[in-house]
Parts: structure tokens; sequence; C-alpha cells
């Protein structure tokens, strides 16, 4: 089977969820091509194609490079794209439009598809009628972002989507009951597919359950509101009235790092909190390796892998009970789900995850480890998505 | 007296405009620098000399008063050529460094005034060039927040501070942040904003309204506004089942974080975002509210939580910046402590809570405050000490 995915950009080396799914589809002897909407510099195991560009304001390069693509296209894939001009203007668009929409999915029309899979659920605007046009079936993934913030800014976006889909795979259950808030028809055919991690890649910490006098926590991810640190960082502020000693580390980079730090300063933490930038995979192993609690505040999530990356670490996980995180922390077993924006909860919780005997420290830690180890091995994960692709 | 005001822009904010138009009534010169957004004519005593953006006409620009100065003073202008030429390496960056000071110099005000902390690198030149004093604004973000992550700019203060001569804070509060840069505390004189008199006139009974209690803030969509928190209030708030509606007055895109917000906590009628309003609009609608809420985690001082309590509207007041220092809890307004959304609900149950009376005694109690400490009369009067003492000591 000849199978197209559409990604923002070729995934980096360490996007092992979508490098894991393609090597998976390819050792079960499918075709992949994968488009991109940057260009791609090195070598890969599989074929890449880049959309042309669009450029922002109008030019004469864009003119002559709009008409000869259209022409190539055309000359190409005279059917195909005959088809995707009506598809388009039985939506309502204007003929114009519809040929714009021929120059922005010019590289995917070729492909000679047989299935066509979109990785972000935002990546199939203005590509709706691709695959109708070339005769494939077409699949997208939910991520987080695509159902929780993106259609809050752009009312009923996915209205024209929903009814063209032919499979969707969600990481959560959370997002599939929001996506069909968002109206998505329950005939849709649906597989969960949660993210996965290669365990070998991450070393158990030494002696779990066993904390540091001075107590290390740790929390990764992009510095966005929607992972809100400013309530971990409130946290933080009771826990040092209480008298507790810790340090707080936070890794990542992102635009909220003015608001984190004048959070920090506000509550007299400068000495506690620290904002360590980005950091590479192995990097972030290390830390996670030297600390005891690993916070996740977010107001939501769709899974959440450095969570799994935690837990697989042997670190004492207390996350929000945003809804992709419930699924990934089973509260009291593999770590603690606390209510999500209350800075009181999770000091409370830290103090009596500190609190515990070493012993249930280690079984919740190497319970957390198991569950990792069975329930999202890249093995498994390479299975499931066959099956998603073939059946 | 001839007085420089620097805000880099010409107009400049609305405060900035009106302490422009209270301190050229009381008879000082006022002599603006900075680049020209929008056509404005300025009456009387306020002459403005803009720097031309467009580079074909900052080179004409830097060459005519070039010319001017020297034939005015010689002697400056080969100081001044010389500064600039060893401070700037390309020819850019000197014509745009020479189209800043040239009118500063030909025009020889007696004081500099540098409305935000910020732009205070781009003229250490002047103090060097020709007898100048240099007064300095300590306001909000500047000097609150953007050096704790600005290394850069926290060393800039440290090395610049101490040649200003003197400093003006619009509250207490930042004049204890600004020290720790370097500003020596005998020179901070702290003077605060105001509120413009026709604004007492407008002063009316408590709103009654019917039953439901009428929430509103004020400020643009920045995070230092505290709208999630303000959020959070609401969601407790409607979990108690209290009947309510929450608008909030801004401006901009509403950000991905309140929208999440709205949704998450299904509060989709009882919040409303209104674009903008003008002044006029904006006191009528603080009038039909029971309440203003400033949920902030930082302000100078919030000139909307003035004018509220100017036209006998009670409000509800984070501590942060220099809050403090016009609201007191429980007696001429309510303070609560910056990100503490339970400690807002809790307020707002007391306030519906309130005797009728008891309420207007407190709104009453606000507007006596700001009556006697938030005149635009005092401010100027405060300013004109602030200049005179600058000249005298030295």
């Amino acid at each position: 089977m000849r199978i197209g995915i559409v990604l923002p950009e070729v995934p980096g080396y360490s996007e092992t969820f979508f490098n894991s799914k393609i090597k998976g589809l390819q050792e079960s002897g499918h075709y992949i091509i994968v488009f991109s909407n940057k260009k791609a510099r090195n070598k890969f195991s599989y074929e890449v194609k880049s959309s042309y560009p669009v450029f922002e304001k109008k030019s004469f390069k864009q003119s002559g490079l709009f008409a000869v693509v259209l022409i190539k296209t055309f000359i190409k894939n005279p059917a195909i794209t005959v088809n995707l001009i009506r598809l388009e203007s039985k939506t309502g668009k204007s003929f114009s439009e519809s040929l714009k929409s021929v120059y922005i999915n010019s590289h995917i029309l070729s492909g000679k598809l047989d299935r066509i899979h979109f990785g972000f659920t935002t990546m199939i605007l203005k590509r709706e009628n691709v695959a109708k046009a070339i005769g494939a079936k077409m699949s997208i993934s939910f991520r987080g972002y695509d159902i929780n913030v993106f259609p809050l800014k752009n009312k009923d976006c996915y209205k024209n989507l929903w009814r063209k889909v032919d499979k969707v795979h969600t990481i959560s259950d959370y997002l599939y009951r929001k996506a069909l808030s968002l109206g998505l028809p329950k005939e849709v055919e649906f597989q969960k597919i949660t993210p996965a991690i290669d365990i070998s890649s991450f070393k158990v910490k030494d002696e779990i359950g066993k904390i540091n006098k001075k107590i290390k926590i740790l929390t990764v991810g992009r510095l966005n509101w929607i992972k809100d640190y400013e309530t971990s960082i409130s946290a933080m502020k009771i826990l040092n009235e209480r008298g507790i000693d810790f340090t707080y580390n936070i890794i990542g980079e992102g635009a909220e790092l003015e608001r984190l730090t004048f959070a920090v300063y506000q509550s007299g933490l400068q000495d506690k909190v620290n904002f360590l930038g980005k950091k590479e995979h192995k990097e972030i192993n290390e830390y996670m390796r030297e600390s005891d609690i690993y916070l996740q505040p977010s107001m939501q999530e769709g899974f959440c892998v450095s969570v799994l990356e935690a837990q697989a670490t042997g670190l004492q996980c207390i996350v929000s009970d945003a809804e992709g995180l419930k699924e990934n922390v089973i509260d009291g077993v593999t770590g603690w789900v606390v209510k999500r924006r209350s800075p009181e909860k999770f000091a409370e919780k830290i103090t009596e995850v500190i609190n515990l005997p070493d012993h249930k420290r280690k079984e919740t830690a190497m319970n957390a480890r198991k569950r990792v180890e069975t329930e999202f091995t890249i093995e498994g994960q390479k299975k499931k998505f066959n099956k998603f692709f073939t059946e | 007296m001839k007085i420089a005001v620097y805000s880099g822009n010409i107009p400049s904010t609305t405060f900035i405009e009106n302490l422009i138009e209270g301190l050229c009534n009381s008879g000082f010169e006022i002599l603006l620098f900075g680049k020209q957004t929008q056509n404005v004519s300025y009456s009387g005593n306020v002459k403005a000399y803009p720097t031309p953006v467009n580079n074909l006409k900052l080179v004409f620009f830097v060459i005519k008063e070039s010319v001017k100065l020297f034939f005015k003073d010689s002697k400056l202008f080969f100081k001044f050529h010389k500064t600039v030429r060893e401070k700037n390496k390309s020819l850019k960056s000197f014509f745009k460094n020479a189209g800043v000071l040239l009118p500063v110099l030909n025009n020889k005000p007696d004081i500099f005034h540098i409305q935000w902390a910020k732009t205070v690198e781009m003229y250490p030149e002047l103090f060097e060039l020709f007898d100048c004093k240099v007064a300095l604004s300590l306001r909000g973000a500047h000097i609150n927040y953007s050096p704790l992550l600005d290394k850069n700019l926290a060393e800039a203060y440290r090395k610049n501070f101490p040649s200003i001569d003197g400093f003006h804070a619009v509250s207490n509060a930042i004049a204890a942040e600004a020290m720790k840069y370097g500003a020596d505390e005998k020179k901070i004189k702290v003077i605060h904003s105001s509120v413009k008199d026709e604004l007492f006139e407008k002063y009316a009974e408590l709103f009654r309204g019917d039953t439901k209690l009428e929430i509103i803030s004020v400020g643009r969509f920045h995070w230092k506004k505290g709208y999630h928190y303000a959020l959070d209030a609401m969601k407790i708030l409607a979990d108690k089942g209290i009947s309510f509606n929450y608008t909030i007055v801004a401006q901009g895109v509403i950000p991905e974080e309140i929208l999440f917000l709205l949704d998450e906590y299904r509060l989709g009628e009882k919040v409303r975002i209104i674009q903008g309003l003008k002044h006029e609009e904006l006191i009528m609608k603080l009038q039909s509210s029971h309440l203003l809420l400033l949920p902030s985690v930082e302000e100078g001082i919030a000139n909307v939580v003035l004018e509220a309590m100017a036209v006998g509207v009670p409000v509800i007041t984070t501590d942060c910046g220099g809050m403090s220092e016009v609201v007191e809890d429980n007696n001429n307004g309510y303070t609560v402590s910056v990100r503490d959304p339970e400690t807002i609900a809790a307020k707002v149950i007391q306030f519906i809570g309130t005797e009728f009376n008891a309420k207007k005694d407190l709104a009453l109690k606000g507007k006596q405050t700001i009556e006697k400490e938030f005149t635009r009369e005092k401010q100027i009067r405060e300013f004109t000490d602030f200049y005179e003492s600058i000249l005298k000591n030295n």
C-alpha cells in the first residue's frame, strides 16, 4: 500500500512518535511518502516531498511559480486536477480559490496514494478535498492543540472536514470525546493509540523511592500558558512558606519566560526555581534521574510524553487532572492526580509524597515503570499503527 | 523653565499627554522630542521637535540641524560630532543617533525628562555634551519585571542611574524596586498620578442595578492584568450559585488562554468582552457596575481604579505595585493578594452581604481619597517642586 503522511515538517530524530510509526509501516511492506511544508535537508529512509512555497507578499515570482506549477500539475495528472477543482467549487469556493488549492496541494496529487494521513488535524485545513480527488482513503491524528485550542479561535473550523474523514487516530479517550462534542460523527471509525517511549533509552534512577534531603522537583515542557507553570510556582511559594527545602527545575523554552520569571521573583523564589532552557533528550533523562518529584500542572493535555518519561525513570509523578493526564497517570497507583489550577492541592500532595515511607514511594514508581513497559512500548505502538492503516 | 519630554513617540500615551497639558498650563515651556506617529498640534508653550522616520528625510534633517548647531555653538558642534562618531561605527546608526540628539542640543532644555526607563541608554551623551539635568520616570513593567529577564537592561540601569539627577516614581513600591538598580533614594520623588477634575462632578450614588451583580474590569489583554485569575474567581462564584455578570473592557485579540478558560469554565453567558470604549462611555459603563475588579499581578498605580473611585464605584484590587497606596482594605475599597482567586471570590461575597449604607460609605471614602491625594493640581504642584529641586541641587 502507498501511504502518504502530511506533516508540517519532516520529523526530527527525537520525534519517536512519528519515526517509529513510519518505520513500523515500512517494515510491514508499505511504501511511505512524507509530505512536508518545509524543504528537508537530510536523507531519509522514506520519500519526502515538499509543498511549493507560499510567499507572504504578492510578487512576480509567486505568480510565475503559480502558473508553472498549475500547468505542470495539469499535464501530469489532468483527471485528478480537474477532480480537485470540481470538488472545491462544489464546496462553494471560487474558481481562483480552487486553483490555489491545486497549487498548495500539487506535491500530494501525484503520489498515487491509497491512503493519506494527516499527522495533525490542523494540517488538513485547505486540504479537505485532496483525498477524494486522488481516490485515496483519508485519516487524521488528533493532537492536544488541534482539539483543545485551535477550535476556540476558529469556530466550526472542522465542520467541512468531519464528513470526509474515513478514520481517526486519537492519543487519548478524552480527545476523542472532545472531538465528538465538536461535531465528529459517531459513525466515523476511530482508534486510540497513545504515545509511546523507547524504554531502553530511559535509564531508571538509582535507589528508587529514596528522596534527597533537599527535594528536587522537575517539570519538562514548553513555556506556554497551557502548561500553567504559574500554578506550580505558586505551589512552590506555599512549600517555601511551610519551611520545606527544595529546588524546582523547569526545562523548556517559550513565550512565557518573562511572565514566569516575574512570578518567581514576586513569590520570592529566585534561589529555588531555575529555568534551564531547552535540553537534549539525554540530558533530560539525566535531570530526571537526579530528581525526586515530577510535576505536570497543565490546564489541559492531549496525553503528555514527558510524564511517561518521568514514570519510566522512576520519579514520583504529580499531575493535574487535565483530561489527558488522568489517562496517563493512575491516581494512587502510578502517581498522583490533583485538581488543576490549584497551588494549594499541589503543595499538599507534594508534602504528602515527601512524608511517605521509602517503600511506598518505591511501590508507586515501580508500578509506573511497569505500566510504561507494558502499555506504552514502541513495539506495541507500531503494531497498533499497522492495524490502523490496514484494517 | 524649559522641560524636554522624551517618550519615544509624539503623541505619547494618554497619561503623559495629560501631564504635558498640566505642566504647560502652569507656565512651563515644554519641548517634545521623539518620532512623530500622528499629526498633532500643540498650543501655547508646547513645541514638538519630531525626528523623521524616513531615511532620506532623516539625512536632510541631520544636515539641517547640524548647520544650525554649527552657527549657534561651533564648539558644541565639534564636541557633538566627535562623541557621536566615536560611539557609532556604521553610518546608519550615526544618523539615527544624531537625529535624536541634535534637536535637543539646538534647543537646550533645562531639564531633559525621560519618560520610559528602557530608553535611558539612548542619551548618555547628553550628560557629557552640555549642562542639562536629566530626570527619569519610573513606571510599571520597565522597572518591575523587564530587567529581571533582560540582564543587559539591568546592567544599563546600574550604569546610568547614578548619573540621573532626579527620579519620578509613580508609587512608593516602584521607588523601592528602582533602588535595587542603584537609584539614589534621596533623588527619588514619589508623585502619584491623577484624575481629571471633571470626573469628581460625575460622582454618583451607588449603582443599584436590579438583581444581578455587575462586575467590571478594564485594561488591555496582557498576562500582567491577571484576567486568568479573575476567571478562576468567577468560576468559584458561579459554582456557589451566585448570579452575576462579568464584563471585561479590553483591546485587541482575545488571548488563547482566556478563550480556553471561558470554554473550560462554561462561563459563556456570564462573561462579556467589550472591545475598547471611549473615555466617556467607559465612565458610564463603570457607573452602571456594582464593582470594579483589578486582578493584576503587576501595576504602577492603575488609573482605572483611581477613576472608578472618583466617580463612586467600589473597587476590589490586588495589592500589586502601588495599589495599596491607594486602597485600604475594607475602608475605601477592598484589597486582595496577587494570584489569589479564592480571596477575590470571598471579597465579592462579602460585598454582596454588606448593607447598602456601608457600601455607600465605602464608595464615598474612595472618592475622598482621590480628591485628597490624586488630583491634577497636586500632581502638577509636585512636579514643579521636583523640577525646581533638581535645578537647585547642583
